[in-house]
């Protein structure tokens, strides 16, 4: 018997929100399950499954709405959005676009479709069953059922008749499935749990899709869905066979870059401004490429060595490309024809370079940094929510920010000068205390990353403090962060929030626990974090589904920056 | 301001990542400091200003410069504006005024391209630059009749016929906050046609005065350019191989200037749209330095024949065969033996460089050099 979870009757592709995020009040001693979450599939996770199905030569075609940030992660408040009639209009057009494209393009549709119809002029169920039943399993990761494919199939005929042309009925009905909420929304189905007495689960088809977009950030392959079909998913020799499987699987890479490109905030390179004028090196070019370094440091130092992940915040190992290096200063020669793509080269920071961690990459640097300056106090804000977990709560309403902004102040000329001036007012002074010395450790890194001694003429002071340990520059920020247990107690946090779909809630706060000691004893290991969750049979449980609707629908919006 | 500290030779070397073995070089082995730079600025310097030109600006439209050849070729004023109403009424006048201009070079009776065969039109008696200053050095130890005196360092006698005999073109008319069009144009050709120009200064203590030794070379990348047109700081070239472009001299630090000491020779290939080769004998250079770059002059004496080369495709420059004439009557140095004709010219160059990496192409070892 299928359950089918959450309100799906309710979705009729606009309107629709869920929010399944809260924490409770108290943490139980018992791992309490949470409702399953039900993400909107990301616009990176939308282009990597049409790559997958169909190709990734498929032009979208369409714009994606914004997604919106939620404890800290996009794919947390995923879980929290729904589509607007705007957005369900670019998903229609990406839709047809799409359908036209791999059906209505005779080179596409001769490797794409597995049949010829009878005649190209007329209705064939037979072909269109045999397509629309194969890209359906893949696009709904699941089995269609048999009234949902004959109704695809009836629809495309429909098409076919009227129009005088099997293939435009086949691409209306590919069109309508990659507009349906199977396809938009990651639907958990909940079965009795046999092992857990009055206890629910995933079912077979739902955990391949948890487990598939958590380790590869895209759909499962038709290895996982054979796996759920056949019920091996459901034993724990067959869950570990297919864990192991997509550990193994380049495609492991895929998801680690999504998860950090959440987590680090990547999505807002898409749109980072700089002043050229103040900042001419850091082309949009040069960003992508800040963050291209700062990923590939990270599935450099984690996935292909498997090292500490605490590490990531001190080491001077890293990949470069010709233009990056020269704004870090430091030379790496290209040899090949001017104007070409610029290779990446594995690099190391000499050992006297302020440069160590990501902290110090510009992906953070510049990322973390109005347009035109440098910001103490959002590079500290971003570290401690990004890589702690904690909130720091948004400035006072009447804040008066232009003695921090005026960069030309003949009296404070740096910006430790400025914040003190600053920070006087007692309703700054508090936030300030908790940012600001983090910050200040890095500003021998301006607004774009590049590296300086002095400020309007006046040498940087890089002291500063993170929890009780004081250092002078930044790699002394990068040690004492290094060291702070709250940094891969968060990681372990962050990592669960973006498998579940959802932040921590309390009562899954038992297995938060053991996860975090679990990964302090393998060594700080994000393969091995990454294989528990997967395994762990708390992954897959969920607390019996509402049968109420959802309250009230929340509108995507854009995650506020900070000042 | 940028990274302030001096780096020593090797800086950086062992996160090249490419496989290249890290040899000790000299330098190093004698704690010497390199610090490397590439050429982000080159073209003449002149310092016009107003009444420098007495008997008026060359004309530089085609008009008024065939006005100018058609007096040269002997026509009478007269026939000139006669001429020259034909010209302006339409394509018949036009024609007639080209027939004539088309045995304006002739050799042996029969007309030849005057761009290319310039020594055979007459000359048409470009003027001259009637000035007191021009930017440049004493290059002979003299102090002749028509010496300058440089305006920056007030000193005589200093050597710079170029600017005589081009200071009345209107494009090449310049100041040292205002290039001239033709330096402004044929810098924004070359900097993204031909492999940049490297600048490598090695020395014991090169944040203080002393003395260094001046690497000129080539390198076989262009100049990398930041998105806004900016040239790219502490980008990293390989230097070529090719011993033509090969130039070292003994130099100095001296009150935050580099300065050439020993002034031996210059050669670096340049590049088809100026002259293949840059050629400079009795080579003397002064850059300011400070944590953004360098900044100053390069001058010696240059064959002008390999100079009127550069100008003979560029319509930019005005009447070619004119700067011809005008370049072999202003040249003052290495005389010919045979007809006491003087081969070079006097010419000082405005220079630019900012902080970049040298590396060799052959990866056999690597001199790292930065700020």
């Amino acid at each position: 018997m299928r359950w089918i979870g959450l309100g799906v009757a309710g979705l009729a592709a606009v309107g629709v929100l869920l929010n399944f995020s809260g924490i409770g009040s108290a943490p139980a001693k018992a791992y309490v399950p949470p409702e399953a979450a039900m993400p909107r599939i990301t616009a990176d996770q939308y282009r990597t499954i049409i790559g997958s199905v169909f190709g990734r030569a498929i032009d979208l075609g369409g714009r994606f709405e914004p997604d919106m940030r939620l404890d800290g992660l996009l794919t947390v408040g995923a879980s929290s959005v729904s589509v607007t009639a705007a957005g369900m209009e670019q998903y229609d057009a990406m839709a047809d676009a799409i359908a036209e494209q791999v059906v209505m393009k005779v080179a596409n549709r001769d490797i794409m479709l597995p049949c010829e119809p009878a005649s190209a002029a007329a209705a064939d169920d037979a072909c269109a069953r045999q397509f629309l039943g194969a890209v359906g399993d893949l696009l709904y990761r699941r089995k269609l059922t048999e009234e949902e494919l004959q109704g695809y199939v009836d629809a495309a005929a429909s098409a076919a008749g009227t129009l005088d042309d099997f293939y435009a009925g086949v691409a209306m009905s590919l069109s309508v499935m990659l507009s349906s909420p199977d396809f938009l929304f990651r639907i958990p189905e909940l079965e009795p749990d046999p092992d857990r007495s009055g206890g629910y689960r995933l079912d077979a088809w739902s955990k391949a899709s948890r487990l598939s977009f958590f380790l590869w950030n895209t759909a499962p392959d038709r290895q996982l869905l054979q796996a759920a079909e056949s019920g091996e998913l459901n034993t724990r020799k067959g869950l570990a066979r297919q864990v192991d499987r997509m550990m193994e699987s380049p495609l492991l890479e895929q998801g680690v870059r999504a998860f950090f490109s959440d987590m680090l905030h990547f999505d807002k390179f898409e749109t980072l401004s700089k002043d050229t004028t103040i900042f001419p090196e850091l082309s949009n070019r040069e960003m992508a490429d800040a963050r291209e370094q700062t990923l590939r440091t990270l599935v450099d130092q984690l996935l292909t060595r498997k090292g500490d992940y605490r590490d990531v915040f001190t080491t001077k190992e890293t990949f470069l490309t010709p233009s990056l290096a020269s704004i870090y200063a430091v030379p790496l020669p290209y040899d090949g024809p001017n104007g070409g793509v610029e290779p990446w080269e594995r690099f190391e920071f000499p050992a006297d370079d302020p440069r160590a961690g990501i902290l110090t990459h510009i992906s953070f640097t510049a990322l973390h940094s109005p347009a035109g300056r440098s910001s103490p106090t959002d590079r500290g804000k971003a570290l401690r929510e990004i890589m702690m977990c904690q909130t720091v709560p948004p400035p006072p309403p009447d804040v008066e920010f232009s003695i921090v902004q005026d960069t030309d102040d003949p009296l404070n000329k740096t910006v430790r000068e400025r914040l003190l001036a600053h920070s006087t007012a007692p309703s700054c002074a508090g936030c300030h205390k908790i940012m600001d010395p983090m910050g200040l450790a890095l500003e021998n890194f301006d607004g774009a990353g590049e590296y300086r001694l002095v400020e309007n003429g006046v040498p940087i002071d890089t002291s500063g403090e993170l929890d009780g340990i004081h250092f002078t520059d930044p790699v002394g920020l990068g040690e004492a962060v290094r060291n702070n247990p709250a940094v891969p107690a968060c990681l372990v946090q962050r990592v669960a929030a973006y498998a579940f779909g959802q932040a921590p809630q309390a009562g899954q706060q038992p297995l938060i626990r053991k996860l975090q000691s679990d990964f302090a004893r393998s060594g700080y290991r994000l393969p091995d974090l990454m294989k528990e969750i997967a395994l762990s049979p708390e992954f897959y449980w969920a607390a019996e589904p509402s049968t109420t609707e959802p309250a009230a629908a929340k509108p995507a919006t854009l995650t506020a920056s900070a000042q | 301001m940028k990274r302030a500290s001096s780096r020593i030779v090797g800086r950086g070397a062992k996160g090249l990542g490419l496989g290249v073995a890290l040899t000790l070089c000299a330098a190093q082995a004698l704690a010497l400091e390199s610090r490397s730079y590439v050429v982000t600025y080159f073209a003449q310097q002149f310092s016009n200003e107003e009444q420098d030109c007495p008997g008026g600006i060359n004309p530089d439209d085609e008009r008024g410069q065939t006005a100018v050849i058609l007096r040269t070729m002997g026509r009478s004023d007269a026939e000139v504006r006669s001429l020259m109403a034909g010209w302006d009424a339409g394509a018949e006048g036009k024609n007639k005024v080209n027939e004539i201009l088309a045995r304006r070079a002739l050799i042996d009776g029969e007309p030849v391209n005057p761009m290319t065969h310039p020594e055979a039109v007459p000359d048409p008696g470009l003027k001259f630059v009637e000035a007191r200053y021009a930017f440049g050095f004493d290059l002979d130890g003299r102090e002749d009749p028509d010496d300058f005196i440089d305006p920056h360092t007030q000193q005589k006698g200093v050597d710079h016929q170029l600017f005589r005999a081009l200071g009345c073109n209107q494009n090449f008319r310049g100041s040292w906050t205002s290039p001239s069009a033709y330096g402004e144009w044929i810098w924004v050709q070359l900097k993204d046609s031909q492999p940049a120009w490297l600048i490598t200064l090695t020395g014991e203590d090169l944040s203080r005065d002393g003395a260094v030794t001046i690497r000129i070379e080539r390198a076989l990348e262009h100049l990398r350019s930041n998105l806004n047109g900016t040239p790219r700081l502490n980008m990293t070239y390989r230097a070529d191989p090719d011993p033509r472009s090969f130039n070292e001299f003994r130099g100095e630090i001296r009150d935050g200037e580099l300065v050439i000491t020993e002034h031996r020779p210059l050669s670096i290939l340049w590049n088809g749209l100026s002259a293949p080769v840059l050629n400079l004998n009795n080579t003397h250079l002064r850059m300011k330095m400070d944590q953004q770059g360098m900044d100053g002059l390069i001058a010696g004496y240059q064959p002008w024949r390999e100079l009127y080369f550069a100008f003979s495709h560029n319509g930019i420059v005005g009447d070619r065969p004119g700067l011809w004439h005008a370049m072999k009557k202003a040249a003052d140095a290495e005389p010919d033996p045979a007809t006491g004709q003087n081969l070079a010219i006097s010419a000082s160059y405005r220079i630019t460089a900012i902080p970049a990496f040298v590396v060799p192409a052959d990866g056999a070892s690597t001199t790292t050099a930065a700020r």
